[in-house]
């Protein structure tokens, strides 16, 4: 990060607090698939790191980080209707209904949850426009795409925005893992500490990489997701 | 969400009844003209959302009855982060405008568990006698804080060496004047009297925000 990018203060607390664990985002009830490779025996103690990996580099890097990097550029410009058509594309990239029903509840909650927190504070105004689209369902409500819209409304940086995001998802993922019995208290951390270069590599990717590659190519995660949206029992909704 | 619709939290430990009595309030809620939805949080399976729909088939539409998973933490799923349960209660008032009261089932859990205001109106936590006479001793804010407690199953007090009027002068004592209700949700006992409370209690709470 350079020195033009390096965020002050304000903007690092702002990141600290929508990407801690605590923040009401509807990620404590996600396993983010991990649930559905658990159930089919894919993943085990001695994998979780590598599948978290995996979906970081294959998944959500090229589909929820690049989609909230490229809403956070448009929705600095207050181009709404383009936020919007990246809002519809991430959406439809999104291959299985229990995942995009996680990412539009956590959304949709997620832009009125702003809207009231960030009211009457730098950026508000901003947040509470796209919680306006987002209610009156003009917009899918993906909660990328929201979380892209509070960090460029509070002047976060948009590297530094992915990186919350993804450090976000990994903590959300090694909860679930420790609910799931696949971690311990312990192993979560160095899981933490070890997927951090990671994150890094994924973040600068997704900065990188134009809106027509929003996607990500994981057939196997896709039928984990499908199976899982059926299965006869589970913890996680997705 | 619209102030006309009232939301119900029902808590309280696993096995008290808790599914028994939103069966058995849904009717009543309809007998009185009120249109009721049901969300159910399961802590592994939808096995309580599909007890409901069974039970009331023909009373409700079982579209209106859906189950929502808790994260393995049904305490996080209603209190900490709501989120999914608040999204689930609005899409099914989309899909049903005529819906004005959504009751919310939590979870099996333990004597912890609170309901988020932002959730439910109205929390009603559920004991039931099997549970045994000290438990409204041992307090817990679902037995303290609640707005109203339920000792479930008063027609089995004397197979489990309860006491019930020990567990009904314990449960008055540490709740300070706010209501306890006695219910057997299987024959209906008391559960026209939780429905009366659950409306009082509602006014009540409207009439703070108003004031």
């Amino acid at each position: 990060m350079g020195s033009n990018e390096t965020a002050g203060i304000a903007q690092l607390l702002v990141s600290l607090q929508l990407s801690d664990s605590a923040f009401p985002s509807g990620f404590y009830a996600m396993s983010h698939g991990l649930e559905g490779f658990a159930q089919c025996g894919l993943v085990e103690r001695d994998s979780v790191f590598e599948l978290l990996e995996d979906m970081l580099v294959q998944t959500v890097g090229p589909g929820d980080a690049t989609a909230l990097a490229r809403a956070h550029g448009v929705a600095a410009r207050q181009d709404w209707d383009g936020v919007t058509e990246l809002d519809k594309q991430l959406f439809a990239a999104k291959l299985s209904s229990e995942l995009r029903v996680a990412s539009t509840r956590s959304g949709r909650q997620l832009a009125e949850m702003a809207s009231e927190t960030f009211a009457g504070t730098p950026g508000g105004d901003d947040i509470a426009t796209w919680a306006r689209r987002v209610k009156s369902r003009l917009t899918p409500g993906c909660q990328p795409i929201v979380t892209g819209v509070c960090y460029a409304a509070t002047g976060v940086p948009v590297a530094q925005a992915v990186v919350s995001d993804l450090f976000a998802f990994a903590i959300s993922y090694a909860g679930a893992a420790l609910r799931l019995r696949l971690t311990d208290h312990r192993s979560t951390q160095v899981l933490l500490r070890r997927i951090q270069p990671t994150i890094e590599v994924v973040a600068a990717d997704a900065v990188a990489r134009p809106a027509a590659d929003i996607g990500g190519f994981t057939p196997v995660g896709d039928i984990m997701s499908a199976s899982h949206e059926r299965a006869e029992a589970r913890l996680f909704t997705s | 969400m619209s102030d006309n619709v009232l939301r119900v939290g029902i808590g309280g430990p696993v096995g008290t009844g808790k599914t028994s009595l939103t069966e058995a309030l849904v009717p009543i809620f309809m007998a009185a003209g009120r249109t009721p939805g049901v969300i159910t949080n399961d802590i592994y399976t939808q096995e309580d959302a599909r007890h409901v729909r069974r039970e009331l088939a023909g009373v409700i539409d079982p579209e209106r009855v859906v189950g929502v998973e808790t994260g393995a933490c049904p305490h996080t799923a209603v209190r900490d982060d709501p989120t999914m349960n608040l999204a689930a209660g609005e899409e099914l008032l989309e899909r049903f405008p005529d819906i004005d009261t959504l009751i919310y089932e939590s979870g099996g859990d333990n004597l912890t568990l609170t309901f988020s205001p932002s959730l439910a109106d109205v929390f009603v936590f559920v004991l039931d006698t099997s549970n045994g006479e000290k438990m409204p001793r041992k307090g817990g804010p679902g037995i303290t804080e609640s707005d109203i407690l339920v000792i479930n199953k008063v027609d089995i007090a004397q197979y489990v060496r309860t006491d019930l009027s020990v567990m009904e002068r314990d449960a008055h004592a540490v709740r300070k004047g706010k209501p306890v209700i006695l219910t057997n949700s299987l024959d209906g006992t008391g559960v026209h009297r939780l429905f009366d409370t659950i409306l009082e209690r509602w006014q009540l709470s409207r009439g703070e925000i108003v004031a």
